[in-house]
């Protein structure tokens, strides 16, 4: 980190440790319909520093040995901002200081199924994510909520290292799969990508069914696997398009071609193509921007009752991290929320919180749709 | 000029000077049109001034002997063309067998590895390219040359494997670019998506890629039949030709193109009768190669969906 200039003004700031010590310190729950203050108002903001110089924020890369989602606080113009809030963390973000995220407490109490620690990736020389930290909890909806170009997608594709056929990447740090069977760090050498894919399967945001029948395309995991047995393969087609929520529209013309079928069906064909396999964490790449709403409500629907593993559900809960731009759908879908910018992440907690009683004014800004 | 939609642009605001303005633009834009028209109107007079004086000239001499008489050596009674098309057949087949998968290969190759980088990628990927566009130039008769050298020369005689690779040898460029090309037109959602669901690329091209590019990989396949059944030159070279039915390619071999080459240059009236009903004849042959392999692989790609 440049050594920040330390001018008169940056007397006023708090020492971080105040806010480390009593993270849960009770603050008043703020009224997500507060007046917007103006971004920025503190035109001083451009030469104070973000972090003093000791405090945890501090450049020497931060181990995070313990992947517990510790309480970080970035630094604050302490209670000036509550009065006068500046969009200091952005700011600094920005600027391209170091800064980390605010992960809520409440995350520390969930069973991780990934675990991602200071996770970074770089597209050629162009860092794309910056020292990502976030447990993502199983059988759980975890959304990744930010403007564009904030590095949701991004980090949502190197869950299941589909970054990989992207030219020059490169990442560092870690990301853990904790699954029944094996812990193992996803960017392992040893790890078989074709087999991780398997384990976390993938929805893209434009429905992308082959040209091929319905059936053919959802039973395409197994077969590729190498299942040949036609009950075999009846019984698991119908398993993931009842979970799919799609066998009462599609169980009488399994042998058409899916390109017949309309957008939300076929995006409801891809999930059921995902889950037949039975994987363990499903990726969500914004499944229904291309959709109309009542595609999306369906979705959505899917959505949780495929996370609570209810009898649409097929009985198992799935692990469902989701990208989307839009921060109702968040709102509905998810159990838990990570705000992220400019391939940082913001504000990560339960959802509930993130939307109504966020940490971060910041997020606060973002989810209230005053910026972004 | 009720083929043109009018502009239907308001011209009350604009005044005179905007009208002309207008009418020019209308002018234009018609004559666009007719000038389109046009051309494709030379163009389609042209291919029926070829097709109906070869039907002039061809038809009388079809006949069913035509189908199952070897030549006589007779010149006022020349007999049939079943060698010929017999060869031509078996040369097409072999042409195909060793060209169409080498060309398709080299099309999923360049389509679907070059992007990937280091040496076997990105990096071979432009030289073969290039050379298929350069291959795919070359002129007919130099691959007879080469043939010729290759294959007649060391083996002592013209024969049907000779012209049988020549004939391979023109088939991998023109199929190898339509493959690529058609392969690119795949879409990348369906690569990623196949992917993302943990098949291997292999996997990939061969359950998803390359089923959605069938129809039309196909259609070049047959581009390029249709050109090596039509050629000449470098079959004068290394098949040479043969006046009765063999089944044996180490013989000289027979083919439509240059049966009538031979009699339609020769000087009897009756032989140049039977060399106008070959070229019926072969463009026939590719009708219903054509329709065959079409139907074919509709059907294969229905049952598999």
């Amino acid at each position: 980190m440049k050594t920040p200039s330390h001018s008169s003004n940056s007397s006023h700031l708090e020492p971080d440790s105040e806010y480390a010590s009593s993270p849960a310190e009770k603050r008043e729950p703020r009224i997500v319909t507060r007046p917007a203050p103006p971004l920025a108002v503190d035109n001083r903001s451009h030469n104070r520093p973000m972090n003093s110089p000791s405090n945890s924020t501090s450049p020497a890369p931060a181990t995070h040995a313990d992947v517990a989602p510790a309480v970080v606080v970035p630094a604050h113009a302490g209670a000036a901002r509550e009065e006068q809030p500046r969009l200091s963390v952005l700011d600094a973000i920005r600027r391209g200081e170091p800064t980390k995220g605010y992960t809520h407490p409440a995350m520390a109490r969930e069973k991780p199924i990934l675990n991602v620690a200071d996770f970074k990736l770089w597209y050629g020389k162009s860092q794309a994510l910056h020292g990502i930290t976030m447990p993502i909890p199983e059988k759980k909806v975890t959304a990744l909520i930010g403007p564009s170009g904030c590095g949701k997608s991004t980090l949502l594709r190197c869950f299941n290292r589909m970054n990989d056929l992207v030219d020059g990447v490169r990442v560092d740090g870690s990301m853990k799969l904790i699954s029944p069977s094996a812990t193992f760090d996803v960017y392992d050498r040893s790890v078989d990508v074709i087999n991780l894919r398997r384990k976390i399967g993938m929805v893209f945001q434009k429905p992308n069914p082959f040209p091929m029948s319905i059936f053919e395309n959802v039973v395409y995991p197994l077969r590729i696997a190498g299942e040949r047995k036609k009950s075999v393969l009846r019984e698991a087609c119908e398993k993931a398009l009842r979970s799919a929520a799609l066998w009462d529209e599609a169980k009488d013309r399994l042998g058409e071609s899916a390109l017949g079928m309309s957008g939300g069906q076929q995006q409801r064909l891809c999930i059921a193509r995902a889950v037949v396999a039975e994987p363990e964490v499903l990726l969500m790449d914004e499944p229904c921007s291309a959709l109309d709403p009542i595609a999306t409500l369906k979705i959505e629907e899917l959505i949780h009752k495929m996370s609570s593993g209810g009898a649409e559900g097929g009985g198992r809960g799935y692990t469902v991290i989701i990208v989307t731009h839009n921060m109702h759908q968040a709102a509905r879908v998810s159990d838990f929320t990570a705000f992220m910018y400019i391939g940082r992440l913001v504000e990560y907690g339960p959802t509930a919180n993130i939307f109504q009683n966020p940490y971060l004014p910041e997020t606060e800004q973002y989810v209230t749709g005053r910026f972004g | 000029m009720s083929a043109i939609p009018a502009s239907n642009t308001p011209s009350a605001s604009f005044g005179g000077t905007a009208e002309s303005k207008f009418a020019l633009r209308r002018i234009v834009n018609s004559t666009m049109f007719w000038a389109c028209a046009l051309g494709t109107l030379l163009v389609v007079l042209i291919l029926v001034l070829v097709a109906g004086y070869l039907f002039i000239l061809g038809l009388p001499g079809i006949k069913w002997s035509l189908f199952t008489q070897d030549p006589t050596g007779d010149a006022l009674n020349p007999g049939g063309l079943r060698h010929a098309i017999v060869g031509t057949a078996q040369l097409l087949l072999m042409a195909s067998v060793v060209g169409v998968p080498m060309g398709m290969l080299s099309g999923v190759y360049l389509s679907e590895y070059s992007r990937e980088p280091g040496f076997w990628g990105a990096w071979l990927a432009k030289p073969v390219r290039f050379i298929a566009d350069v291959l795919a130039g070359v002129p007919s008769i130099v691959i007879g040359i080469l043939g010729y050298e290759l294959l007649v020369v060391p083996l002592g005689n013209y024969n049907g494997y000779a012209g049988a690779l020549a004939l391979a040898f023109i088939i991998i460029p023109i199929v190898a670019r339509t493959s690529e090309e058609m392969l690119r037109l795949v879409p990348d959602s369906y690569r990623a998506g196949s992917l993302a669901l943990g098949a291997t690329k292999s996997q990939t091209i061969t359950r998803v890629v390359l089923p959605a590019a069938t129809g039309s990989i196909v259609t070049g396949v047959m581009l390029a039949l249709a050109r090596v059944a039509g050629e000449t030159a470098p079959l004068l070279f290394t098949a040479l030709g043969n006046r009765t039915l063999t089944m044996d390619p180490m013989q000289p071999f027979p083919s439509l193109t240059v049966q009538v080459y031979q009699y339609v240059t020769g000087p009897y009236q009756a032989q140049k009768q039977v060399g106008w009903a070959g070229i019926l004849v072969l463009i026939a042959l590719l009708l219903v190669l054509n329709l065959t392999i079409r139907l074919v692989t509709a059907r294969a790609i229905r049952s598999r969906t």
